[in-house]
């Protein structure tokens, strides 16, 4: 789905490809998330990094992007690096590498440490924010500062926002979405988590003060649109108000 | 072979083989052998594995230890005796092994005192000592443990967990070599769920540890099919089961029971009559009897009981409640008056089924269905406490289709149609869990661990395959190598055919977290906007389906989803309830049972029938005498004259409004309109018992919903299930519907409708936890239930990502469709139906007909809404008035 001549939304992949600069975005992939886990005695299996690895394949098949730019939490664990991420981290810059795509990594709250790699990797790394090619992507654990009049959009992840569609008999379903709509006069995309196991906030279930990202305090959440992602396509759903007034 | 014993040894016999001073003693203190004990001193003495069910009261527990005692004294006697455990008993429940512990030490000292006096000095010349016993449960403290481990007991008391523990204690484990005896008592509560399926894995490791094929010795109210229990309690040697001997003395208890309905009309009795009725009915039988037990099948509803009986009759402390929610304190101070004999009257909801002490009980009510014929008895049972003493008893009905269910139950009780249980078979969880267990304790041969787990019963048809997947799985096959470190529970090395331990907290965790009771805690409950509203059990919402409408409160809400230990509602004001809140506490109807009701409904519904062609229906209401052959018929079963007339009423008007009985061998399907909320429902009358009808109503609501391409809701009971479907239904779309379902694979289908459900989230919990996939402690936290929650359903969320069969999942689907549910039944009746050996009709009606009333006021069912089900019935039933001819309804 196209969301303006520059920005695509690829059918049914947590994934934005942004043309004018060649690059592919995606946000909150929580490496290490199984490992980290285990250590509390919680056995996941492990399918995180091979879900993530399987979804750009076939981003980077689609597009043929030469960058990926990662907007923030691309490991789990807050206070180290934990062995477990590690291992994942190391493999998935060599999956980058070996599918010739250079890394972008914006910083997220979860992302301590991850200067480390700098070198060894040779990733670019960018702490807040960063601005490339007008696009200003920034993780969402705290506002831009940034915006110019040259700002073209407002790339951001945290939230892993999802919406909740009720059919006749009360049953559920939860699809992850893209959040588009406007921030001091300025369009702003949200993006779903890539992880496997963030299924996401409700954003029409759960009170809008409940919300992480700070900028939800400062624009109107109704007015934005949830683009809902699931079985192979991306579909708009209208405005956050309208699904609510319809669902209930 | 097992055999059962038709003839009892004679007391002579039975006498000669104890000890003298245990002859002398049991002589002194008993007048006569009771029928278990005619049997079991010879053959326990020979070392011979047996099996009694007897009713309480009937010396079983004196049959099952007298003869063990006698040898351990005689050992004594000779000064053989060793400081090892010889005898095991393993018992469900802690109160019940503190009773054993009390009831063995006075015979054990007086016997010993007996010798002491024979003997003088010698005693401790020859160092003949007494022989010990000893408790071993969760509650024994470090200093008793120490002190076991210092001087074992040579008779051992514990529970199934506090088994697998010591299987694992390298130290105590040394005092099992050698072991001569296991007795199992309560046999009945463990044998049909996953916690007799993991003692009987333990046994075979024990078989293993003590290097010794013990005598075993099981005990247990009535059940049946008797050769099933047999062969959990002895497992199987070399592919055959081992040899055992079956002593059924269940029968040697006289029954006198019947059904008593409170009044002749249980739709019309004026506002709250019935329940005068039933109070005035209660207090007679209570006045009359020195001592009375009532059985209520839910908390809340024995809480009613010892309510009204206070306010009403003024009665004071001698009345009291007995349930799972009052504390442990309370419940032992009403055992304890129980058995001084000072409360007139006790009420229950079901846990004082199980074998407690509770002295001498003179008659037993039961309020509503106990659901199976043999637990009918069991709480019968536990009237006339001694073995020559008959059991008094009576089931009061409180709706009409209670009325049929309890008449058909109690009938069979007396003819001694039992409905069987069945053994968990080949449970993966509880397997993943001893393999654990065995590693801890040494390398295995493949091979050899495979043999001693295929000894006991529930995995005597287990397969290498899934052995070894499970070896796999425990050894971290899922994850890549260097992650194994923290995932493997056990090394396995499939070259050398061998496994063993693996990993420095194993041990720990093993211990921590093995047994198979669940954790559960009670849900909250909040609306959308995060108010709260109370709590309902887990269980009950593992009932639940998005779009049930419940009463919480006295207030009614729709259950929308939830989150960890959170439950999302909204308020669902003019709905109707479709799900009781004691849904979860009420125990499914069973299968024989519900069979024998149809073959009744069949029957009956013939002669009234006939009856009713010549008759009018009308001097029926006015309680007139029934018609000679109703009456004839009627006049052979266990039921007073209310119940009689009732019962003849129920089926005259649903004759007449729908000309047609659904029975075992037809299922009525009936399509109508809800007056009151000018709904279209599609009723199944399908009288298979709630496992079965759980697994056809979801399959039809599949079906039902593809076909139409709508969403279907539903609601499950014993006696059949309701779709609800927004347009008319037609028999060419009925017949449709049949056929694509016989034709379709159900199993498949189910796995896709369940998937998605609380059921399933809940139940791999369970199974996650019983397989050490999440623990339930680790490296000594608590690990809180809403937790433990949120990490099974990642947990499950990525290993179908991994593996649709993983093991795990597989055990749950198992659990679901054949614990939960009853798949292969379900399968069986839908077979059935495609040969035309069970058929079906459809028929249409303007209002549901009389048998279909139950099943859609079923949610009413509780106490704050006791009046609108009576309502709301009351309107159903003018509707089917005023369709029969020739009766007034204005009367």
């Amino acid at each position: 789905m196209q969301l303006n001549d520059d920005v695509e939304l690829l059918d049914g992949l947590p994934v934005i490809f942004i043309k004018s600069i060649d690059s592919l975005v995606i946000a909150d992939p929580h490496l290490g998330y199984e490992g980290v886990m285990a250590k509390k005695g919680v056995l996941i299996p492990k399918v995180n990094l091979k879900h993530i690895c399987t979804i750009l394949d076939r981003a980077i098949k689609a597009t043929k992007a030469k960058t990926l730019i990662v907007d923030g939490d691309i490991k789990n664990e807050f206070s180290t690096v934990d062995e477990e991420e590690f291992n994942e981290l190391y493999d998935f810059i060599n999956f980058a590498k070996e599918r010739q795509v250079s890394l972008v990594l914006i910083k997220g709250n979860h992302d301590n440490f991850v200067e480390r790699y700098r070198d060894a990797f040779k990733l670019q790394i960018y702490g807040q924010e960063a601005d490339i090619g007008g696009y200003l992507f920034f993780h969402g654990e705290e506002l831009p500062i940034g915006m110019n009049d040259g700002t073209k959009m407002l790339v951001m992840g945290h939230e892993h926002p999802a919406i909740s569609i009720f059919n006749e008999v009360g049953k559920r379903e939860k699809l992850r979405c893209f959040l588009y709509g406007k921030f001091k006069g300025k369009d702003i995309l949200v993006l779903p988590a890539i992880n496997y196991f963030a299924s996401g906030t409700d954003i029409n279930a759960v009170p809008e003060d409940e919300l992480l990202a700070p900028i939800f305090e400062r624009l109107p959440v109704g007015e934005m649109r949830a683009i809902a992602i699931g079985y192979g396509s991306t579909i708009d759903f209208g405005t956050i108000s309208e699904l609510k007034r319809a669902i209930g | 072979m097992i055999e059962q014993l038709q003839r009892p040894f004679s007391d002579e016999e039975s006498l000669a083989v104890l000890d003298g001073n245990v002859r002398g003693w049991f002589v002194e203190n008993f007048k006569e052998l009771t029928p278990p004990q005619r049997y079991a001193f010879k053959l326990i003495s020979e070392r011979k594995n047996i099996l009694i069910t007897a009713p309480t009261g009937s010396g079983k527990t004196m049959s099952g230890f007298l003869s063990i005692i006698s040898r351990l004294f005689d050992l004594s006697l000779k000064g053989e005796l060793e400081n090892r455990v010889y005898c095991i008993y393993i018992s469900p429940l802690r109160a019940l092994n503190n009773d054993i512990y009390k009831n063995l030490t006075v015979p054990i000292e007086q016997i010993y005192q007996r010798i002491v006096k024979a003997k003088g000095v010698d005693i401790i010349k020859d160092n003949i000592r007494k022989v010990t016993i000893a408790v071993r449960t969760g509650d024994t403290s470090q200093k008793e443990r120490r002190a076991q481990l210092l001087r074992p007991p040579h008779i051992l008391v514990t529970t199934p967990e506090s088994l697998a523990i010591l299987l694992n204690s390298e130290k105590f484990a040394m005092n099992f070599k050698g072991l001569e005896y296991v007795i199992i008592d309560e046999l009945h509560e463990l044998a049909n769920n996953k916690r007799g399926v993991h003692l009987a894995l333990s046994l075979e490791r024990l078989g293993d540890l003590s290097g010794s094929s013990f005598t075993r010795i099981g005990l247990g109210a009535t059940l049946y099919p008797l050769e099933e229990a047999a062969k959990f309690l002895v497992g199987y040697d070399n592919g055959k089961p081992r040899d055992c001997m079956i002593i059924d003395a269940s029968w040697s208890k006289p029954l006198d029971i019947r059904v008593i309905s409170p009044v002749s009309d249980l739709i019309y009795a004026a506002e709250g009559s019935t329940e005068d009725a039933t109070y005035e009915e209660i207090n007679r039988i209570i006045k009359e009897s020195k001592s009375t037990l009532i059985f209520t099948n839910t908390r809340s509803g024995t809480e009613r009981v010892v309510y009204n009986l206070k306010k009403r009759f003024k009665y004071g402390e001698d009345i009291a409640a007995h349930h799972g929610s009052l504390s442990k304190e309370s419940r032992l101070e009403v055992e304890e008056l129980l058995k001084k004999g000072s409360l007139k009257c006790a009420v229950s909801s079901t846990s004082l089924e199980l074998g407690i002490d509770i002295g001498a009980i003179e008659n037993v009510i039961q309020l509503g269905s106990p659901k199976s014929v043999t637990r009918a008895i069991q709480r019968f049972g536990r009237a006339g406490h001694s073995f020559k003493a008959t059991a008094k008893g009576e089931t009061i009905v409180l709706n009409r289709d209670d009325l049929v269910e309890c008449s058909v139950m109690l009938d069979a009780a007396l003819k001694r149609h039992l409905d069987s249980f069945s053994v968990p078979q080949n449970a993966l969880d509880v397997l993943a869990q001893h393999i654990v267990g065995m590693s801890l304790t040494r390398k295995w041969d493949v091979d050899e661990a495979f043999a001693v787990l295929r000894q006991a019963y529930p995995y005597h048809e287990l397969e290498m395959e899934d052995f070894i997947y499970l070896l796999n799985y425990l050894a971290g096959a899922y994850v890549g190598l260097e992650s194994r470190r923290v995932y493997a529970k056990i090394w396995y090395d499939e070259k050398e055919h061998a496994f063993g331990k693996r990993g420095r907290f194993t041990k720990v965790i093993y211990m921590l977290n093995q047994g198979t009771i669940p954790d559960e805690v009670a849900v909250n409950v909040f609306t959308a906007q995060n108010k709260w509203i109370g709590s309902i059990e887990e269980e009950f919402m593992t009932k639940l389906k998005p779009g049930d409408v419940f009463t919480l409160g006295g207030h009614l809400y729709r259950f929308e989803h939830s989150r960890g230990m959170k439950a999302f509602v909204t308020e669902a004001k003019d709905s109707a309830p479709t799900i009781p809140p004691w849904f979860s506490e009420q125990l499914p109807l069973s299968y024989e049972l519900a069979i024998e009701i149809g073959k009744f409904r069949e029957e009956f519904g013939k002669i009234v029938g006939d009856s009713i062609k010549r008759k009018q229906v009308r001097p029926i209401r006015r309680k007139e005498a029934l018609p000679d052959k109703v009456g004839e018929f009627l006049g052979r079963m266990p039921m007073d004259e209310n119940a009689k007339l009732a019962m003849f009423g129920y089926f005259a008007e649903q004759l007449l409004f729908a000309k047609v009985v659904p029975t075992h061998k037809c299922i009525l399907i009936e399509s109508t309109e809800n007056t009151d909320t000018g709904k279209r429902h599609l009723i199944f009358h399908s009288l298979f018992g709630r496992r079965i009808n759980d697994a056809l109503s979801r399959a039809f609501a599949m079906a039902l919903g593809e076909m139409l391409d709508i969403d279907v809701g539903i609601m499950v009971n014993d006696n059949g299930f309701v779709l609800s479907a927004e347009e008319g239904i037609d028999s060419g779309t009925i017949d449709d519907l049949i056929s694509d379902i016989t034709r379709a694979n159900i199993g498949r289908m189910l796995k896709k409708n369940i998937r998605k459900t609380e059921l399933m989230r809940r139940r791999f919990r369970h199974v996650a936890a019983r397989s050490f996939m999440i623990l339930k402690n680790y490296k000594g936290y608590k690990i809180t239930v809403g937790r433990q929650q949120v990490n099974s359903q990642l947990i499950l969320s990525a290993a179908e990502k991994i593996d649709p069969n993983f093991p795990v999942i597989r055990e749950v689907y198992r659990e679901i469709f054949n614990d939960v549910m009853d798949l292969p039944r379900a399968e069986q009746i839908l077979k059935d139906l495609k040969s035309g050996e069970m058929t079906y009709r459809f028929i249409e009606t303007p209002s549901p007909s009389p048998f279909a009333h139950g099943m859609l006021t079923f949610g009413h069912a509780d106490v704050a809404m006791m009046k609108e089900r009576r309502k709301h019935l009351q309107e159903l039933h003018k509707l089917v008035m005023k369709r029969i001819k020739g009766w007034d309804a204005a009367q």
